[in-house]
């Protein structure tokens, strides 16, 4: 038997409801009436009409990863900041001529063994205290010294000996001739030697730069405000700068398209398309590249010890799909490291192993190989994980069977220093941008006394080295970069694959971005147009 | 209540004892650590040991365990290896915006939850709880990554009256700060409150079942009254067990979260901290995690036994 019993409690009844709803939102309406509203406080810089220089406004920058202050004197994923805080100097232009910032002009003695650099006078750091040679020595040394981690230590390193010639003119002594110097120069900032342990806790920067950084809150941003004794007369346009890290690719996406965010150079080639679409934003392809994606080979582990085998590998990859289905289209599929700006770069060097997969089984063949069992470690991110699955199908179709192993990028970077890198791995390096000496001198991939795939040769040692101490230009240096490049071909230990692209994503009244060639930012003449 | 804390106490100090000692030996086994993490892949032996030895790292991990312990206990946590700054400041300015966030969220779990609860059990019409159970079975379902990017499109994107991402304090900014918390908020609260209006439902709906409201109803008690004064506080004890669980998962689901808002909050410092084997802020911070569990299972424990006599009388 069951018994039913009348609801004994009621709901809410309608006029509770309606008087509870009736109040929140009053509530709501005019605690936000009287309110700043978020959004159009962050709107209001994107709109803009005629490209005319204008002074004034807050560029807000969107940053995948923060400012890592221990880095500070090192390549990393994060060097927007530096060139607004600092300078370097001088600058490339897209020819890789040096162009002046803190040093007006220079001259080589005639053995390259030193060169005398003018250096800007009438420039103050951000504290007020003259700029002068001392910093410029205190910067090379500093750069030399092996717990700041620079990936340009070998070149700082050649510099043996100062000679001040009054506060703005300085003789750098070298060991030998480089021919590398202006990489370093474009790559090194002239911080203040006061403060430099601060600046190594990220507590303060005192640079020359356009830009006084006035906060950082670590994971969030960091805020900075114009320096208005910049030496550059009328310059900076902007007011102040902020960067937000958005590490989300979708987030940082969305803050671009509400306006939120004014500039970038970090959203994930699949999110381009969505990007490009947006009508408030523009698109820019820098010709440098932002580092290369490339296929390691442990030239120790058999049977990738023979060439053959190696340059099957290179066949078997479809450059081209990587390019569209990781990259969004954005870069260049290339056999070769250097990007269109390098004067290393050649086109048949860039199309040096087109997709042949019929080609690779036959080279495979010949070298005695139908079925190969390799393992391929990449990085446990997005996009390196697809192109590991991108090369994993690439090379079964060839016969070459790859087992995936994701790691996390600090073990990596950990077996990559170690030499203990498996068969075969996917990441991507740096320093093909600048003069080609400086890839196979200062990215370990390339070293040529010592890489991770173990491969060592008299003649690419000889190669690096003479191309490392000859002249930068001419056509022995030419003839020098095209043996670089021959050698790193026909040897295949470092597989290139793609060029990635430096892509900037910016508000459409947004003018006068710049990158130096190690993507520092450069905002000296950016405006937000009136 | 201060015998049943006394009680309580040993054990909490035990497994904060055993966690330390855990999250140390973890860390070490991981492959990688910091120096290499630091150096990049351009250095050579002579770069990785010259750092090695400025972090300390070249002591033998017995004596860098205590200096660790010790440094908790003075309240030195350190400076941060890779991150920068100290790490007192970087975990107190992450856990600033992590509170935030998940008391936002506590919020909208309250509400929600409560909502969800008593239009569940009590309402006369079906579509309403047919429309309350879609919406929990909803809320449960979608993941908070997709209710992310959904609300952004929608408030962020489409409508442009919430910003998509980032952080104002409520404190410094309030007007400001609400907007900036509102989204992520009602994101991270979604899963929860679906399951506190389930639990809260069927305690009402039990509670409404008892001889004691048959009792009071014969006697003329209003039904409103019967609801708010009898049968919700005793449908309230298991809710607020579930609400102190709750609160644990707001703040693991914290971390996926602050990743969608770009909240600069604890699980985007963790999540920094791994990446790097920053071991100072990594493991301050997982010790601090073990810390807040503890501290809310205490709390609720002692909460659970206010509310009900036969507990605190055991």
């Amino acid at each position: 038997m069951t018994e039913s019993y009348p609801s004994p409690a009621a709901p809410p009844s309608r006029r509770t409801a309606l008087r509870a709803a009736g109040g929140g939102t009053l509530l709501l309406g005019l605690g936000l009436a009287g309110c700043r509203s978020a959004v159009s406080a962050s709107e209001s810089a994107e709109k803009g009409g005629a490209a005319e220089p204008r002074r004034g406004g807050t560029v807000s920058v969107a940053i995948n990863s923060d400012f890592t202050p221990s880095l500070l004197f090192a390549q990393s994923g994060q060097s927007l900041q530096h060139r607004l805080v600092y300078n370097t100097l001088t600058r490339y232009d897209d020819e890789l001529t040096p162009r002046p910032e803190l040093a007006t002009s220079w001259h080589y003695a005639e053995d390259g063994r030193s060169i005398t650099l003018e250096l800007r006078s009438g420039v103050t750091f951000h504290d007020g205290r003259p700029f002068t040679a001392d910093d410029v020595i205190f910067a090379v040394k500093n750069l030399q010294n092996p717990a700041r981690a620079a990936q340009l230590r070998a070149t700082a390193g050649v510099i043996t000996g100062f000679e001040k010639q009054g506060d703005h003119r300085l003789v750098l002594k070298l060991a030998h001739r480089v021919n590398n110097l202006f990489d370093l120069f474009e790559f090194m900032i002239i911080t203040d030697r006061n403060s430099v342990e601060e600046a190594l806790k990220g507590t303060r920067l005192n640079g020359t730069g356009p830009f006084r950084l006035t906060k950082w809150s670590p994971g969030s941003g960091l805020s900075f405000t114009r320096n208005d004794a910049y030496w550059q007369p009328g310059r900076p346009y902007l007011d102040a700068v902020e960067f937000r890290v958005i590490p989300q690719a979708d987030a940082l996406v969305s803050s671009l398209r509400t306006g939120q965010s004014q500039l970038t150079f970090q959203v994930p080639g699949r999110n381009l398309a969505v990007v490009k679409s947006s009508p408030g934003l523009t698109v820019t392809e820098y010709d440098t590249g932002g580092g290369a994606q490339y296929l390691g080979v442990n030239t120790t582990v058999a049977p990738l010890d023979d060439r053959t085998v190696r340059q099957a590998l290179a066949l078997a990859v479809d450059r081209d799909r990587i390019l569209k289905q990781t990259l969004g289209g954005y870069g260049l599929a290339s056999a070769a490291p250097w990007p269109k700006s390098s004067p290393a770069f050649t086109e048949a060097g860039r199309t040096h192993y087109g997709h042949d997969p019929a080609k690779a089984r036959e080279l495979l063949r010949s070298a005695g190989h139908t079925r190969l069992d390799l393992p391929l470690l990449h990085l446990g991110l997005p996009g390196d994980t697809a192109v590991a699955e991108s090369l994993q199908y690439d090379l079964k179709q060839v016969g070459v069977h790859v087992t995936l192993r994701p790691t996390d990028p600090a073990t990596a970077q950990k077996d990559l220093i170690s030499q203990k890198m498996p068969a075969l791995w996917t990441m991507s390096h740096g320093f093909a941008q600048v003069q080609p000496s400086t890839l196979a001198v200062s990215a370990y991939p390339f070293n040529e006394a010592k890489n991770t795939s173990k491969y060592r040769s008299a003649k690419y040692t000889r190669v690096v080295r003479e191309a490392w101490t000859s002249p930068a230009t001419g056509a022995a240096a030419n003839a020098l970069h095209r043996e670089i490049s021959d050698i790193l071909l026909d040897e295949a230990f470092i597989i290139d694959l793609v060029i990635r692209g430096n892509v900037q994503v910016a508000a459409k009244d947004l003018h006068g971005v710049t990158l130096n060639k190690f993507a520092y930012l450069n905002l000296d003449n950016a405006y937000l147009a009136a | 209540m201060g015998i049943r804390l006394l009680r309580r106490l040993p054990s909490a100090l035990l497994v904060l004892l055993v966690a330390s000692f855990v999250i140390f030996s973890i860390l070490r086994l991981v492959p990688g650590d910091p120096a290499t993490s630091l150096a990049g892949p351009d250095a050579g032996p002579e770069t990785v040991a010259a750092i090695r030895d400025r972090l300390g790292l070249d002591e033998p991990l017995p004596l860098q365990y205590v200096h660790w312990i010790g440094g908790l206990l003075t309240g030195d946590l350190g400076p941060s290896y890779a991150i920068g700054g100290q790490t007192a400041d970087l975990i107190g300015d992450g856990l600033g915006a992590t509170v935030e966030l998940t008391l936002g969220a506590l919020l909208f779990v309250v509400v929600l939850g409560t909502a969800f609860g008593v239009l569940g059990a009590t309402a006369r019409r079906g579509w309403v709880r047919a429309t309350v159970r879609v919406l929990t079975t909803g809320a449960l379902a979608v993941p908070p990554f997709v209710t992310g990017v959904l609300l952004v499109l929608l408030f962020a994107v489409v409508l442009k009256v919430l910003p998509s991402g980032g952080r104002v304090s409520v404190l410094t900014a309030p007007d400001l700060g609400v907007q900036y918390l509102l989204l992520p908020a009602l994101c991270l609260a979604l899963p929860s409150a679906a399951i506190l209006g389930r639990y809260l439902k069927d305690g009402i709906e039990r509670a409404l079942a008892e001889d004691y409201v048959r009792t009071a109803t014969a006697a003329g008690v209003h039904p409103r009254r019967l609801l708010w004064r009898h049968a919700l506080p005793n449908a309230l004890p298991p809710v607020v067990t579930l609400l102190g669980m709750q609160t644990g998962h707001l703040l693991g689901g914290a971390v996926l979260v602050e990743a969608i808002f770009a909240w600069p909050g604890l699980g985007q410092l963790a999540e920094q901290g791994l990446t790097r084997r920053d071991y100072p802020v990594v493991q301050d911070l997982l010790l601090l995690l073990v810390t807040v569990f503890v501290l809310v299972q205490l709390i609720t424990d002692l909460v659970h036994a206010w509310l009900d006599p036969r507990i605190r009388w055991e």
